[in-house]
């Protein structure tokens, strides 16, 4: 016992030195009040552990750069403003809706841990598998638990709800108008939408597909209905794919058409393309549609015209396949593509004087690590130049640095797996917010996105719920607990939701100092 | 601080041993393991490390059969394993040798070395016009895949046969588990 005590003496030490660490990385002018206090207090505690710790031995035993259970959140220019702890649930994607006078948050969830895969719904009293949180979000700062819709049995990757997108019924062609609809990918089960008008009782509307290989990182356009789905149609040679479905009437989804890559179609031979991820579409406006495939290899970034998808000729031949492609910009097999993230027509403030040029279309792309303690390639983020749609180039990347935290010692992933994807103009082409897995989320200043700057991180503290990361040591296991921050989401307000894929739960953060004003904020 | 030197020096000690140990299983090239030999990782790098390549010449095998085998850590559904032939077809590095490959028949169900997965024969069209016959194998273990692709202008079922025998033998699945595990 005491030689614990000695271990979370010195990871009290560690923690705050870290804090220090990282805020000089931020540059001494944007260090305000909250430094000071850490730095008062990081040498009031180290004096008092100098005075009442046991020894060197016992700091010996500890491993500094590993997270401690009452240890204080790292924070650079972001602070919490409050916290749920989603029952303990592996989170994926949070998205945030404004519902009438309320905000709400839909969090999709992965399938339980072996040590607990169906965990205990305090409100209802019954272990029930990972599948939707509905959190009433309207005051973060004491978000309140609703309800939790469970998902498909199954562990980590195989279980849950993944994935969340929420419309309202009144902006949808031919929606109810007085319901807000909520469509979430069930694991290999398929698709399901919920009216969750009253989001503590939602109602099952419809379920979409069945028998699927897998589903994944839908999109919904809320003013036309278009849905594209990630799914493993039974018959195509991949994992994931999309299925495009019109749900102007959620009620009643029609079909349009299955889509991919040409080597992942039915009936075809040789070499199969890397796996889709996810996609994000500008809708008819932009008539855009940024498809992600990959994961943490091989990636690649597809630039596909909406209309031709949508209307052209749809039998998953290879020529039907090419035809709506406009480009496609392949990645280096180090990484994939999670998020593809349109920003289209950003002004460049060091190229406002030239003659052409002056705004450039941008697609940010995100990696997915998915090995613990950095036993892959790194996974990070990418900014693209797609202004001229058929010759898109990488133009940036952007990584947490290893040394500002020792990530690659702390446990579980490190690296990048998904971004913010509100296009609210609080945030939009001026910050982006990054989930980093142990490093917590980070803001990015993208105004100039040839040089993405941080401007600010969040690390949450672990809990007693944190579940363990291991990787192979000796023939056996070596676990460690660390934050995993996954996803991440921002409103209107401009509050930023990150969750953990460790079950450490929902925090709602806001920008402070230099971040807010780099955001323009109050 | 004399006990951390020596505790140090021991830990120097032990590291080398094991280093040793990786070095004889997967860094050097391996003893000839019945009819087979280990040549060089013939595939510019792609998105995972280099494996392991090896050859039985005609002699022995009938016909020359090259096999070329390596982890793919993190790459599995942990709990699913290998679910069916496509995820062969994705997984098991034939497009190394020739992104023209079509299945001869549908996949089994194979264990070696303690993991279940599923090999599936291939005609490979290769650059040259000919054609090869190629087995794949897609093994799991946890999260973890284990894949190894066959080929030889041979039948397909002897190719299956030879490799078959290779990877299950007690070399091959010492290395694998070292590999598997990180080393």
């Amino acid at each position: 016992m005491v030689a614990c005590q000695g271990r979370v003496f010195a990871n009290r030490i560690r923690v705050l030195s870290l804090r220090a660490t990282n805020e000089r990385l931020v540059g001494a002018k944007d260090l305000g009040w909250e430094t000071m206090k850490s730095r008062t207090l990081f040498v009031a505690y180290s004096a008092i552990v100098l005075v009442t710790c046991c020894g060197g031995a016992h700091a010996q035993q500890a491993t500094p750069q590993q997270q401690v259970i009452g240890a204080p959140p790292e924070a650079s220019n972001m602070k919490l403003v409050g916290s749920n702890d989603l029952q303990a649930r592996s989170a994926y994607q949070p998205t945030i809706h404004h519902q009438g006078d309320r905000w709400i948050a839909y969090i999709g969830h992965h399938g339980g841990t072996d040590a607990v895969p169906d965990p205990v719904n305090p409100m209802t009293g019954k272990a029930e598998p990972n599948g939707t949180s509905i959190v009433d979000v309207t005051d973060p700062a004491h978000p309140k638990y609703l309800h939790h819709i469970p998902g498909q049995e199954g562990k980590y990757e195989s279980g849950g709800a993944q994935m969340v997108r929420v419309c309202d019924g009144k902006s949808l062609p031919k929606g109810d108008a007085a319901a807000v609809y909520m469509l979430r990918a069930v694991g290999s089960q398929g698709h399901e939408i919920w009216n969750v008008a009253d989001p503590a009782n939602p109602v099952l509307v419809t379920r979409i597909g069945e028998g699927l290989k897998d589903t994944h990182k839908n999109f919904w356009e809320c003013d036309t209905g278009i849905a594209y789905l990630v799914s493993g149609a039974p018959d195509w040679r991949t994992r994931r794919m999309a299925q495009v479905y019109d749900l102007s009437d959620p009620a009643h989804p029609v079909k349009i058409r299955d889509f991919g890559l040409v080597g992942q179609e039915p009936g075809s031979t040789g070499a199969v393309p890397t796996e889709m991820h996810g996609m994000i579409s500008t809708g008819p406006q932009g008539n855009r549609i940024y498809f992600g495939y990959g994961t943490d290899k091989g990636g690649i970034m597809q630039i596909v015209d909406r209309d031709k998808l949508l209307n052209g000729p749809k039998e998953p031949t290879p020529d039907n396949l090419r035809f709506p492609e406009i480009s496609r910009m392949p990645m280096s097999a180090f990484n994939g593509a999670h998020t593809t993230f349109p920003m289209k027509d950003m002004p460049i403030a060091e190229f406002a004087k030239d003659k052409d040029g002056k705004t450039r279309d941008i697609v940010m792309i995100v990696d997915e690590a998915i090995l613990n303690e950095c036993g892959e390639p790194r996974q990070m983020v990418w900014f693209a130049d797609v202004t001229t749609e058929t010759r898109p180039m990488m133009i940036s990347s952007f990584t947490v640095p290893e040394a500002g935290g020792q990530f690659c010692e702390r446990g579980g992933r490190f690296g990048s797996h998904s971004s913010n994807e509100s296009m609210a103009p609080v945030y939009y082409k001026k910050m982006a917010f990054i989930a980093f897995f142990n490093a917590g989320v980070r803001a990015l200043d993208i105004r100039d996105p040839y040089h993405p700057k941080e401007v600010g991180y969040f690390i949450p503290s672990i809990t007693a719920a944190t579940d363990k990361r291991c990787v192979p040591a000796d023939g056996q296991d070596r676990c460690k607990v660390a934050i995993q921050t996954n996803n991440v989401e921002t409103d209107e307000r401009g509050y930023i939701y990150i969750v953990d894929r460790a079950n450490t739960g929902l925090h709602i953060l806001e920008l402070t100092g230099a971040a807010r004003r780099a955001a323009g904020l109050p | 601080m004399r006990g951390l030197l020596i505790a140090s020096l021991l830990a120097v000690g032990t590291l080398s041993g094991v280093a040793a140990a990786l070095v004889a299983h997967s860094g050097g090239r391996m003893p000839r393991v019945g009819n087979w030999h280990e040549i060089a990782w013939p595939f510019p790098r792609d998105g995972w490390p280099a494996g392991r390549a090896f050859r039985c010449d005609a002699a022995a095998c009938g016909e020359a059969v090259e096999l070329y085998v390596r982890p793919k850590i993190g790459f599995c559904n942990c709990d699913s394993g290998v679910a069916d032939d496509d995820e062969v077809d994705r997984v098991a590095d034939l497009d190394l040798i020739s992104p023209r490959f079509a299945p001869v028949e549908a996949g089994k169900v194979v264990h070696v070395a303690e993991m279940a997965g599923r090999a599936r024969s291939y005609d490979l069209k290769m650059t040259d016009g000919s054609t090869h016959a190629a087995v794949g194998f897609a093994l799991s273990r946890r999260c973890d895949l284990l894949v190894a692709v066959a080929q030889g202008k041979g039948d397909a079922a002897g190719v299956q046969r030879v490799a078959a025998e290779f990877l299950g033998s007690d070399s091959m699945g010492r290395w694998m588990t070292v590999a598997l595990n990180g080393g």
